[in-house]
């Protein structure tokens, strides 16, 4: 009895331990998975370093500092890997470092395989470093793409010698306690893989370099016309490469699910990120010399990525991969904005935004289309792009979330509609002197201009003067031009139907005109009657205008530190005033709170902005800003420093936006009076803002003589655009979209407006 | 940033405030605009000072110089414009006239036109800007071709009329802005300097070495 339970206990302690060195078995497996994928980020990193040096290489002549890139397994293979990759070396690139990582992982879970029978430490050692050699051979197999295989013996030669060399430290290992052996053996493994190649890359680095160089060269012009004869072919090789890639996965990492579906994600990943900086390196690249149609390229290029996108749903479609995409989608971020910061001729270097240059006229074509769609709702490419993210599956969803990643932006830029941007068009020269004020009308391609030069001036876009060939823009003369102001006219309002317009001057008067047709000649005779109605009730310069959408009433605030409300056009036109206490300073703009049809918000020169109720003539809430005035320009302008020098209302939300001297635009919201949101938005005094009549975009005009574009719901710059000089430190003063129609325009100090489209 | 004057005209401020700045010196200005920038500023100064608002700042190239002047008397002259539009009505002023000796053709048409004064004036100062303005004959405010100076006489010709017709026909409007502005004075001392118009067709007699009107039709 006794002896049976002793014998009883004895098997169960055996149960136990063979249970407990199962566990532990399994807890050494999920290590090694652990470490594996600390690895596999370390080689995308790693391949993404040595592509830049190779970039750099390619771009300068000269070597990017080495030292720095610490190199970790299968380096070689990386190498040669993209000299055989047809056009996306920098994709097989990392999809080189996923195979590796791929192999790794395997070998990992062989060795969970064997912790079974993990009693014959010896048998297993064996059995995995002949598995370590096999894998080796296996895996260079699925890479071999036809061209390299003259290449491949020598390679391989190296890697065996190594290995030998592998297996005999591994062997005077196995003299030591077996113990000993087993805690450390992982770690030695991988450390002498390590070094190993690294011994051989130094001894081989310098002959490699030369040819490399060359072998570069030549592929980059093969890459080129292999473009242009067999995108197709090329497409399927991609596809394959993933087709087939995918099953074996499958098979050999069956029960890790979510590894399996990563790691196919994984070579996604890698894939469109490597697709992307490829587009880069082809815009940085002396393309023009190949002739080759870059926008030919890119759409093909995106064909293919979506078919591809296409293909990998079709086989995979596995759950829980999100975290590890989203890991991995972080990662691959952060090693774009890290090329964007080191590729310094990289012309959006270290910015989001572009400039209009002609020399970045094809980058913007790759940004800018982006805002300018989702601004404007034009039906039909906005459909195109609908149906374009929807194709892109989960892809999409990438997009959206790094809206301002500039290498993001090709994933949708295929169709030719969403590749437009704004770019400027016209040209409206006539003014002698700045431009303060410019407002559309609200259906036509029209616009007024109000000035400096004590006139305004009416212009016809259809009417354009026969331009320069050489120059993309042309110019518009006025049709028609408004004398009677006697002094700067400062502001500017449009009536809803487009026949009447207000203006304000430092002469204290604003008038109200009658809109000649857009048609008259402009040499027409004299009509008195253009000048409809002078309201003159303010004693000081009226500098903001703002005309109801509904009711014939406007809205003025003067430097007479009054706000009034008119109803033009009748016997007693001015319906009331409306003030503060004079330290909040002068009114400096004024607007009809859109969303609330009995309410005003006017911006005052002390940096507060007040709301008032119509009816009542109260002040319902304050709009405080004055608290947080970090920037003080100087002693003697601190008093100006954070002037608000434009309030305009959200056009369906109860939100206040506000354009400072400090640089800020700050938005409000209306109900509690707190700022929601407050950026620095220029380098400059922001001086003007406009939001689109969808209230998807804000526009900003900056005395730092750039416009800029942001995405109201992100608060992100979309696009910059430098539009007009400097007089004195005055730069652009106005700001504005067209109610109904693509044109977006600014006026500036230079006695410029200037349309884009 | 510790001293930096801005010379803004920030919205809000009073009239009387604008470009109320400390002067800047010509070398400083470093703007493409620094020409129009001196010009007004010395205008601000004191309006009246004509020799001191001729003067270019040394090495300042001429025609550019003649060029931004001429864009600032138009400029002015929209002023005037307002103020005959007022009172020029085509009932009254049927013909561009200063003397009875011409008639002048509007020159903004196809074919010159026999606009009223009214028309006639403010065509020409359309037809001035957009000459001035034009991305053909002028596409710098930095540099001007010979060519395009050679533009500026004719457009002083014409411009010169505006003054002349509201001298003889508008007198106490003329006299009014004249004391506002002095424009007429510096337009024919500016005209006489560069040797833009001929000292015939000067016949606003505004400086004090010119004969009366009626000693030089005598």
């Amino acid at each position: 009895m006794c002896w049976c339970t002793s014998h009883f206990e004895f098997g169960l302690q055996v149960k136990v331990m063979a249970r407990i060195a199962f566990l532990q078995g399994e807890r050494k497996g999920q290590e090694n998975l652990k470490q594996d994928l600390v690895r596999r980020i370390k080689m995308l990193e790693f391949a993404l370093k040595q592509e830049r040096a190779k970039f750099h290489k390619l771009k300068y002549g000269t070597e990017l500092n080495q030292a720095e890139v610490k190199v970790p397994v299968f380096d070689e293979e990386d190498k040669e890997k993209s000299f055989d990759a047809e056009s996306l070396t920098n994709s097989t690139n990392s999809n080189a470092s996923w195979k590796q990582g791929r192999q790794l992982l395997r070998q990992y879970l062989q060795e969970i395989g064997y912790t079974d029978t993990i009693i014959d430490v010896r048998s297993a050692r064996v059995r995995q470093l002949l598995g370590l050699q096999n894998q080796t051979d296996d895996d260079n197999r699925p890479l071999v793409n036809g061209e390299q295989t003259g290449k491949r013996p020598s390679e391989t030669q190296g890697r065996r010698t190594g290995n030998k060399k592998l297996t005999s430290v591994v062997q005077s290992a196995l003299a030591e306690s077996e113990e000993s052996v087993m805690s450390t053996f992982d770690f030695l493994s991988g450390e002498q893989v390590v070094d190993e190649d690294e011994e051989n890359l130094s001894d081989g680095e310098n002959e490699e370099n030369g040819t490399a160089d060359d072998d570069d060269e030549d592929r980059l012009e093969k890459r080129r016309t292999k473009k242009i004869l067999g995108n197709e072919s090329m497409a399927d090789q991609g596809i394959d490469e993933v087709l087939t890639a995918d099953p074996e996965t499958e098979e050999a990492l069956a029960e890790f699910d979510f590894l399996v579906s990563e790691s196919g994600e994984g070579a996604g990943e890698a894939r469109s990120q490597g697709d992307g900086t490829d587009w880069e390196k082809k815009d940085l690249s002396p393309s023009e010399d190949w002739g080759v149609d870059q926008q030919l390229i890119s759409r093909l290029t995106e064909q293919y990525r979506k078919e591809r996108q296409k293909g990998k749903k079709a086989i995979q479609q596995r759950p829980k991969r999100s975290t590890l995409q989203d890991m991995l989608v972080n990662l691959g971020n952060q090693d774009d904005s890290s090329v964007q910061a080191n590729s310094v001729s990289s012309p959006r270097a270290g910015n989001n935004m572009t400039s209009l240059d002609d020399s970045g006229e094809y980058d913007q074509e790759e940004l800018g289309d982006y805002g300018r769609n989702r601004v404007l709702g034009v039906a039909g490419p906005e459909d195109d792009a609908l149906e374009a993210a929807l194709g892109l599956g989960e892809l999409a969803d990438l997009t959206v979330n790094n809206d301002v990643d500039p290498l993001n932006y090709d994933i949708n830029s295929p169709k030719e509609a969403f590749r437009k941007t704004w770019t400027a068009k016209y040209t409206l020269r006539s003014h002698f002197d700045g431009v303060r004020a410019l407002a559309f009308h609200p259906v036509e391609p029209v616009l007024l201009t109000a000035s400096e030069d004590h006139t305004l001036k009416l212009w016809n876009l259809q009417k354009t003067v026969p331009a320069k060939k050489t120059s993309a823009s042309v110019d518009v003369e006025p049709v028609y031009t408004f004398r009677a102001h006697r002094g700067p006219v400062l502001c500017l309002a449009m009536s809803p139907t487009g026949e009447c317009c207000y203006s304000g001057g430092a002469d204290a008067t604003i008038r109200c005109w009658n809109i000649p047709n857009s048609n008259i000649d402009p040499y027409d005779s004299f009509d008195p009657s253009v000048l409809q109605d002078t309201l003159d009730a303010h004693t000081n310069a009226v500098w903001g205008l703002s005309i109801h959408s509904s009711r014939m009433q406007l809205l003025s605030c003067s430097a007479d530190g009054t706000i009034r409300l008119w109803s033009p056009g009748t016997k007693s036109p001015l319906l009331n005033t409306f003030r503060v206490e004079e330290e909040e300073g002068l009114p400096t703009s004024v607007d009809f709170v859109r969303c609330e049809p009995n309410q005003l918000v006017v911006s005052y020169s002390s940096a507060n902005t007040y709301i008032f109720d119509i009816e009542t003539a109260k002040q319902i809430i304050m709009l405080e800003s004055k608290q947080e005035n970090e920037y003080f320009l100087s002693p003697l302008e601190s008093g100006v420093a954070g002037q608000i020098n434009r309030v305009i209302s959200h056009p369906t939300l109860p939100i206040t936006i506000t354009a400072h001297e400090d640089r800020h635009i700050r938005f409000y919201d209306n109900n509690t009076g707190k700022v929601v949101h407050s950026m620095v938005a220029h380098l400059e005094a922001v001086t003007s803002l406009a939001v689109d009549p969808n209230g998807l975009y804000l526009l900003s005009g900056s005395h730092d003589c750039s416009i800029r574009l942001w995405n109201l719901d992100s608060k992100t710059c979309v696009q910059e655009i430098t539009s007009h000089r400097k007089k004195f430190d005055e730069s652009i003063h106005d700001v504005a979209f067209h109610p109904s129609k693509p044109y977006i325009a600014s006026a500036g100090a230079d006695a410029l407006a200037k349309v884009f489209v | 940033m510790a001293n930096v004057i801005l010379r803004r005209n920030r919205p809000g401020i009073k009239t009387e405030d604008w470009s109320n700045w400390p002067d800047e010196s010509f070398e400083e200005m470093d703007s493409t605009l620094a020409v129009q920038q001196y010009i007004q500023q010395a205008i601000r100064h004191d309006f009246s000072s004509i020799e001191e608002i001729l003067t270019p700042p040394e090495g300042q190239d001429e025609g550019v110089w003649k060029y931004e002047h001429l864009r600032q008397f138009c400029l002015e002259l929209n002023d005037l414009a307002v103020k005959l539009q007022s009172e020029c009505n085509p009932e009254t002023c049927t013909q561009m006239t200063a003397t009875e000796q011409w008639i002048f053709l509007c020159a903004a048409h196809k074919t010159p036109k026999e606009c009223p004064a009214i028309d006639y004036t403010r065509h020409t100062l359309d037809g001035a800007a957009c000459l001035l303005n034009s991305n053909k004959y002028f596409p710098s405010r930095v540099s001007i071709k010979e060519s395009s100076v050679a533009k500026l006489g004719s457009v002083c010709r014409r411009v010169y009329r505006i003054f002349s017709h509201a001298y003889f026909h508008h007198r106490v409007l003329f006299d009014e802005y004249e004391a506002e502005t002095a424009l007429c004075k510096r337009f024919t001392t500016f005209v006489t300097k560069y040797n833009l118009m001929s000292k015939d067709n000067l016949i606003v007699p505004i400086l004090e070495d010119m004969p009366e009107p009626g000693e030089s039709e005598a």
